[in-house]
C-alpha cells in the first residue's frame, strides 16, 4: 500500500483534505455569485450565452476529461500500456465530426437542447420527447458511472482502505459517504448556479486539471532527463508484458491462444468501441449544449478548436503519466492499490515527489493530484445534471406538457426542481449499483449518443426528406438497439465480471454494441422516414438558411 | 436582460406564411445561398469521410495487424505509435484548416446573407 497514510502518515491525508475542503468552498462560492446573476432561461440553461471561446474550450475540455478518463486512461496505459492510447485517440479524432459537421449548425438553429434542432421541422410533441428520454438516458448512464465511481474514488484518493476506518467510517460507508456529497454538490451548483455556475466551476477544473497534469508531467519527465525513449523503454521493462507493452493489443481486442473464434469477437469488439468513440461525442446532449453558451457561431468554432488543442495536449501527458506509473510505480503496487488501475497518476505523484523533492513533497503533490481528480468528478457530473434537467424543463414539461406557453420563470423554476429530482434519483441509483460493476455505462453512452442522436442530427440537418417517423424511429431504434443489444451482452451476463454473475442469457458476442447499433439507428431513420408521407421543405429550408447564416440566432444576453 | 422575452418554445402557429418565413424559404432558392451550401459540403462531407476512414484504418491496423503495427522503427518508436500521433497531428491539421477554409470562403458570404434577412423569425414551428 503505497498512498498517503503510510508513507507521510496521517499529514498527506490531512494536506488531502483540506484541498478538497478549498476546492469546495471555492466552487460553492463561485455558484452562489453565479446564482445572483441566473434569472432567466437563456441564463439557466445557457449562461446568458457570454462566454469567450476560450472559456468555453476550457469547459468543453472539462466536461470531457472526467475523473474516469483522467484516471482511468492514465490507469489503463500503466497497466496495459498502448491500448490506453487507443482509447484517448478516439475520444480525440471525435471532436471532428462535432467541428465540422455539428457545433456550429447547432448554435445557430438551436435554443437550449439538442431537442431544439431535432424538432425544428417535426411535429413537436412527438419529437422533443423522444429527444429528452434519449438525452436523460445518455446522461444518467454517464451520470451513474461516474457517480458509482466517484464513491470509490474518493476513498482511494483519501487512502482509506478497507478494513480500516476514517473519522469512525469504514471503506464502505466512505464510499456512500462520497456519493452523498458528490450528489448534494451537483445539484447544488446547478439548481443554483444554472449553465453559468456550471460553466465556471468546469473552467477551476480545467485549469487546476491542466495545470496539476502538467506539472507532474514536467516532474516524471525530469526523473528521466526528459528522454521519452528511456522513459517507455523503462516502462516496457518494468511491465509483465516487454515490448508487446508498447503495442495494441494487452487490454482491448485480446488474441486468444486457440480460440479464434473468440479472438475474432474480442477485435470486432475493439473496432465497435472505437466507432462509438469516434461518433459518440457529437451526440452527446451535455458536450452539445455547451455550444448554446457562446455569443455566436463562430465563437462556437473557436470553442471547439480550444477543446481540441486542451483535450489532445490532456491526452498526451495522460501517455507520460501512465507510462510514468507503469516504470516508477511498477505494476505491483498500482495493482494493490486498485485492480482497474485508477490510482496510478495519484500513486505516481507520490512517488515523482518524493524522488524529486523528499517525502513532504511527495504528500503534496499527491494531494494536489487527488483534489484535480475530485474536481474532476464534480464538474463532470454538474454538466450532466444540467442537460437532462434542461432538457425535461424545456422539452418535455415545457414544449410537451404545457404547448410550448410556459413562461422563462416557470420554465427555470421546473429546471430547478428537475435538477433536484436527477439529482436524488442518481445517488440512489449510485448508492444501490455501488457494488455492481458500471464501467461499461460509459461506453454506452456514447454507443447510445451515437446511435440514436447523432443519425438523426445529421439526417435533420442535411437531408431534405427528413421527417417526424423517421427522427423518432432513429432516436427510439438507435436507443433501443443499442441498449438491447449490450442487455444480452457478456456484459450483463454470463460472464466472469458480469452484471449479473449468476446468469447466462447473453447472445450478443461483443461488448460494445456499436458496430450493429449504429447502422440500426441510421437504418431505421431512413426506413421510417420513407413510410410517412410527411414532408415540409419550407420548413427545412427555413432551418438551413438558419444554421448556415446565423439569421434569426439566439443572441446573447445583453447584462 | 430584455433578450429573453420570447422564453421558451414558440407556441404552434396556425401554419400561415408570414413574410418573414418567406424571405427564409426564398433565400434557400437564392444563388448565393446555394453557393454557400455548396462551399460548406465540398468541405465537410469529404474531410470527414476523409478522417473516418484514415482513423478506421489506425483501428483495424491495431486489431488485424499487430505485426506491422509493432514493427520498431528506431529506439522504442515503433509503428503503431507513430500512427498514433499522426492521429493527433492530422486531427489538430484539418481543424485548422477548417478553421482557414471557413474564414476565409463562409464567413464572409454567411454574413453577406445574414445581413439581407430577418433577424428574428415569426413563429417557425408547428
Amino acid at each position: 500500500m503505497m498512498l498517503a497514510q503510510e508513507a507521510a502518515g496521517e499529514g498527506g491525508r490531512l494536506v488531502t483534505l483540506i484541498l478538497f475542503g478549498l476546492m469546495v468552498a471555492a466552487t460553492l462560492g463561485i455558484t452562489v455569485w453565479a446564482s445572483r446573476n441566473t434569472r432567466t432561461a437563456t441564463d439557466f440553461h445557457s449562461g446568458g450565452r457570454g462566454f469567450s471561446p476560450l472559456q468555453n474550450g476550457l469547459a468543453i475540455g472539462s466536461d470531457y476529461m472526467s475523473a474516469a478518463s483522467f484516471l482511468g486512461i492514465a490507469g489503463i496505459i500503466a497497466l496495459f500500456g498502448y491500448d490506453g492510447f487507443l482509447y484517448s485517440i478516439g475520444f480525440l479524432v471525435a471532436w471532428l465530426v462535432a467541428l465540422l459537421l455539428v457545433a456550429e449548425l447547432l448554435r445557430n438553429s438551436g435554443r437550449y437542447t439538442m431537442g431544439d434542432v431535432l424538432s425544428y421541422r417535426m411535429r413537436q410533441r412527438p419529437v422533443r420527447t423522444a429527444a429528452a428520454v434519449s438525452t436523460v438516458v445518455v446522461s444518467i448512464f454517464y451520470l451513474l458511472a461516474q457517480m458509482v465511481g466517484a464513491g470509490a474514488l474518493i476513498a482511494l484518493l483519501l487512502g482509506i482502505q478497507p478494513g480500516e476506518t476514517f473519522l469512525g467510517m469504514s471503506a464502505e460507508v466512505a464510499k456512500i459517504v462520497g456519493i452523498v456529497v458528490v450528489g448534494l454538490l451537483m445539484t447544488t451548483y446547478v439548481t443554483l448556479g444554472g449553465m453559468k455556475g456550471t460553466t465556471w466551476v468546469q473552467i477551476v477544473k480545467a485549469v487546476i486539471l491542466m495545470s496539476g497534469a502538467a506539472l507532474l508531467t514536467l516532474l516524471t519527465l525530469s526523473v528521466y532527463g526528459f528522454n521519452l525513449g528511456a522513459l517507455m523503454n523503462d516502462a516496457a521493462g518494468a511491465s509483465e508484458a516487454g515490448a508487446a507493452f508498447l503495442e495494441p493489443g494487452l487490454r482491448f481486442g485480446v488474441e486468444v491462444a486457440g480460440d479464434p473464434v473468440q479472438t475474432m469477437w474480442n477485435k470486432l469488439d475493439l473496432i465497435s468501441l472505437g466507432l462509438a468513440l469516434v461518433l459518440g461525442t457529437a451526440g452527446l446532449p451535455h458536450i452539445l449544449i455547451r455550444f448554446y453558451t457562446v455569443p455566436d457561431s463562430q465563437s462556437a468554432r473557436k470553442s471547439v478548436n480550444w477543446g481540441i488543442g486542451i483535450i489532445g495536449a490532456f491526452y498526451l501527458m495522460t501517455l507520460v503519466l501512465g507510462f510514468g506509473a507503469a516504470a516508477l510505480v511498477g505494476h505491483q503496487a498500482i495493482r494493490d492499490q486498485n485492480p482497474a488501475g485508477n490510482t496510478a497518476a495519484p500513486q505516481l505523484a507520490q512517488t515523482v515527489g518524493e524522488t524529486v523533492g523528499g517525502p513532504i513533497a511527495g504528500s503534496v503533490l499527491l494531494a494536489l493530484i487527488a483534489s484535480a481528480a475530485f474536481a474532476a468528478i464534480l464538474s463532470t457530473v454538474a454538466g450532466l445534471v444540467i442537460a437532462s434537467s434542461s432538457s425535461l424543463a424545456h422539452d418535455f414539461y415545457n414544449s410537451v406538457l404545457r404547448g410550448g406557453k410556459a413562461s422563462g420563470l416557470e420554465e427555470v423554476r421546473v429546471a430547478r426542481i428537475t435538477a433536484m429530482a436527477i439529482g436524488t434519483v442518481a445517488v440512489v441509483l449510485a448508492v444501490f449499483a455501488q457494488g455492481l460493476n458500471v464501467a461499461f455505462l460509459v461506453a454506452l453512452a456514447f454507443a447510445v449518443a451515437a446511435s440514436a442522436n447523432l443519425p438523426t442530427l445529421l439526417l435533420s440537418l442535411f437531408w431534405k426528406r427528413f421527417n417526424t417517423a423517421g427522427a423518432l424511429a432513429g432516436i427510439y431504434g438507435g436507443l433501443i438497439g443499442a441498449v438491447g443489444l449490450v442487455f444480452f451482452s457478456p456484459v450483463v451476463s454470463g460472464s466472469e465480471n458480469a452484471l449479473i454473475p449468476g446468469a447466462d442469457f447473453a447472445w450478443f458476442p461483443i461488448a460494445n454494441p456499436a458496430l450493429v447499433s449504429v447502422p440500426l439507428g441510421l437504418l431505421c431513420a431512413v426506413v421510417g422516414t420513407l413510410t410517412s408521407k410527411e414532408r415540409d421543405f419550407d420548413q427545412f429550408a427555413r432551418l438551413q438558411v438558419r444554421a448556415l447564416t446565423g439569421a434569426g440566432a439566439e443572441k446573447a444576453a445583453d447584462h | 436582460m430584455a433578450t429573453d422575452k420570447q422564453t421558451g418554445s414558440p407556441p404552434p402557429s396556425g401554419g400561415g406564411e408570414t413574410t418573414r418565413d418567406a424571405a427564409f424559404v426564398e433565400m434557400h432558392r437564392d444563388p448565393r445561398f446555394v453557393e454557400l451550401k455548396r462551399r460548406l459540403y465540398v468541405f465537410v462531407f469529404p474531410m470527414s469521410l476523409a478522417f473516418l476512414a484514415w482513423y478506421l484504418l489506425y483501428v483495424l491496423m491495431s486489431a488485424f495487424a499487430r505485426d506491422l503495427m509493432g514493427t520498431v522503427l528506431f529506439g522504442t518508436v515503433n509503428v503503431a505509435l507513430v500512427f498514433g500521433v499522426l492521429q493527433f497531428v492530422t486531427t489538430f491539421g484539418i481543424a485548422v484548416l477548417y478553421t482557414f477554409y471557413a474564414r476565409r470562403r463562409l464567413d464572409g458570404l454567411a454574413t453577406e446573407l445574414r445581413a439581407e434577412l430577418p433577424t428574428t423569425l415569426e413563429e417557425d414551428h408547428r
